[in-house]
């Protein structure tokens, strides 16, 4: 059964049956049918047009980035670890912290594209590629951090497994060598499946294109025609990856989960740490799929005729739902282990949230729990593109907040009390700042050269979509046209 | 494009319906449906054209390649520990259920890998020679190619403009 972003019958109340019809294709992108060879041009557009803002906010990002990144990571591979906060007891630091962030925000791109297509989600068309790139850049700054963790990054080889002089093997019974094997898979994955659908939108913008860009697009559109057999192959691998995607992407996240659960420390050996960890890793990454579908809305040409407040409305349930789950994972967690009475637990449980870091506890749980139901329950809300761009930042603040919490400031209370420290992170800071501007680069450089929307999917949607009447009432209704 | 004894003609149809139309048409002038190859934009099913169903090799290539990443992850989980033996804490060398982990995560990795590489092998990808096409198909229109006869093409042109075809001509391969 195919998901609408909205019921029909529930959006506003127009006067007359043309009033009504007309609204509802205002409404609805499916409803709102342009000529292909106009969809084409728009995104088309959308990329070859960049206004002088977009060059100076990408110049102060690369400068953000040569800095930060490039400069600090160079200090600290010359002076060692040292320079960096992490010290006995606290050996993972804001690196790891950034590391599972990033794994998180990685999962809404799957999580949208994957899930929302396994289950016929209309509303899904627009924005599946903006979601699908998120997932990807995001896997690249989740990996820059593992290497800045791993500190003596020319040895990082030795992570490989091959027969060597060392007598070294990587132990593949251990987390973090399934953590190797599942980021890798899921970075493979879904590029993979970013590419798969791309291939038409490149044959498109190939046939558009001159110069650069065409030799550019006819490289990667790899010869595509849309000839039935070339079309029967990709639908076949397009649902195969959306199916077979998914539980690779609940295991990423569960098994970053298992660094932390499967050692015997208070606060991380939990059996709920799995699925606590995915539905985290989707409270962020879905909140981030939003604020980045409202800034490509805002400042690209054209967008919003594809992305509209329908779209920002679905998300915000979305977001929604995934906040209600995550407090019942928290509670869950917080709850079986300040019941156990474990001395150990119950400390460090104080110190979450009555040591000097309290406050970030606190933040969480307002941003996590308390910002999405207060704001998100009302429709007029949720379609504003400010205040959903607002919640997604705060639900993103909360949720590095959480990993703060569970890494560095878990493990400054530990059964040895001699050993207590307090996390006073170094060039972490200018490091984190440093992915988040590659990030965010990456992103704008991408939206030049890569349609953002998969139009040939907007087109198939809206030939799916009809309005029907039942009795007075004008009806959407959808047609599986697979 | 002309063969030696045969020719390809291309006919452009603005819509789903009238092209349909024509692939029956076509069958009835006697082409066989393996002469007939339809282009378009978006995917259309073979149900909607009324066309043979097409063969894909895509889910058969992504089993041998899930029970070939199964067999790596059991030699990477059970093969090689015995060849490095770990002697972690007197804990067995080869556990059960960590295994789980390592072979799962290989045998998607492979169903994945060879569900990507499987399109690439039966669409021909890349190739970068001349082919028959219009940029007008990525604007929504429905091309058929079609060979045929030399002498039936006088007929063919006639039907499918008849049906609708905005445009019926000799298919040119040219470099996309």
């Amino acid at each position: 059964m195919a998901v609408l972003a909205k019921p029909a019958g529930s959006i506003g109340k127009p006067h007359s049956h043309e009033d009504e019809e007309a609204h509802l294709r205002e409404e609805h992108l499916m409803l709102d049918p342009r000529p292909r060879g106009e969809m084409n041009a728009m995104v088309m557009e959308s990329m070859m047009v960049t206004s002088w803002k977009f060059w100076v906010i990408s110049i102060i990002l690369a400068i953000i980035v040569a800095i930060c990144l490039g400069y600090y990571w160079g200090y600290m591979i010359v002076n060692g670890l040292g320079v960096a906060g992490v010290n006995r007891p606290i050996y993972w630091g804001i690196f790891l912290v950034n590391t599972v962030f990033w794994i998180g925000i990685s999962h809404a791109g799957t999580f949208v594209s994957a899930l929302l297509r396994v289950f016929k989600a209309e509303f899904r068309r627009p924005f599946t590629r903006a979601a699908e790139l998120m997932t990807t850049f995001g896997l690249v700054q989740a990996g820059l951090s593992i290497f800045m963790h791993m500190g003596r990054i020319w040895l990082a080889y030795w992570l490989f497994p091959y027969p060597n002089e060392r007598g070294l093997w990587p132990n593949f019974h251990s987390p973090l060598s399934w953590d190797f094997l599942a980021i890798n898979t899921y970075l493979l994955s879904s590029t993979m499946y970013l590419f798969l659908p791309l291939i038409p939108d490149l044959a498109m913008a190939r046939d558009r294109s001159t110069g650069w860009r065409k030799a550019v697009y006819r490289t990667l559109a790899l010869g595509f025609r849309g000839t039935e057999g070339e079309w029967t192959h990709l639908r076949f691998a397009m649902n195969l990856f959306a199916f077979a995607i998914l539980p690779v992407m609940f295991s990423v996240h569960t098994i970053v989960s298992w660094d932390f659960a499967a050692a015997m420390r208070p606060g991380w050996s939990s059996t709920i740490f799995g699925p606590y960890f995915v539905v985290g890793a989707l409270q962020s990454g879905l909140s981030a799929v939003a604020m980045v579908i409202i800034v490509v809305r805002a400042t690209m040409k054209n967008m919003k005729y594809f992305i509209r407040p329908e779209h920002l409305d679905a998300l915000g349930k979305l977001m929604l739902i995934i906040s209600m789950a995550w407090a019942y994972f928290f509670f869950n967690d917080y709850m079986v282990q300040w019941y156990n009475g474990d001395k150990w637990t119950d400390i460090l449980l104080k110190f979450h949230e009555e040591g000097p870091l309290g406050w970030m506890w606190y933040a969480m749980l307002i941003f996590n729990i308390a910002v999405p139901w207060l704001i998100l329950w009302n429709k007029n809300w949720r379609r504003n593109p400010t205040i959903l761009f607002t919640v997604g930042f705060l639900v993103n603040i909360a949720m590095w907040f959480e990993r703060y919490i569970i890494i560095p400031t878990s493990l400054s209370i530990n059964r040895f009390p001699f050993t207590y420290q307090f996390y006073k992170p170094g060039v972490e800071i200018p490091l984190s700042i440093g992915t988040l501007a590659l990030f965010v680069l990456l992103y704008m450089l991408a939206s030049r050269i890569i349609p953002l929307v998969p139009v040939w999917e907007v087109q198939e949607g809206q030939m799916a979509h009809s309005l029907r009447k039942f009795g007075k009432e004008s009806i959407v209704t959808v047609s599986d046209l697979e | 494009m002309t063969t030696a004894s045969k020719s390809m003609l291309l006919a452009l149809f603005p819509d789903l319906d009238p092209a349909a139309h024509a692939v029956e048409k076509l069958r009835e002038l006697g082409i066989a449906d393996d002469h007939v190859n339809v282009i378009s934009g978006i995917p259309v099913t073979q149900a909607m054209l009324g066309r043979p169903h097409q063969w894909s090799n895509v889910p058969r290539l992504a089993m041998a390649g899930a029970l070939g990443g199964l067999m790596l992850g059991i030699f990477l989980a059970f093969g090689t520990p015995n060849a490095y033996p770990l002697n972690v804490g007197g804990q067995p060398i080869v556990p059960g259920p960590p295994s789980v982990v390592v072979m799962f995560e290989m045998t998607m990795l492979g169903m994945l890998i060879s569900t990507f590489l499987g399109v690439f092998l039966d669409s021909r990808f890349p190739s970068y020679e001349p082919k028959e096409y219009v940029p007008e198909i990525s604007d929504g229109k429905i091309a058929i190619l079609i060979e045929c006869e030399p002498e039936n093409e006088g007929e063919i042109q006639a039907a499918m403009t008849r049906i609708g075809a905005e445009s019926v001509k000799h298919a040119e391969a040219r470099k996309l």
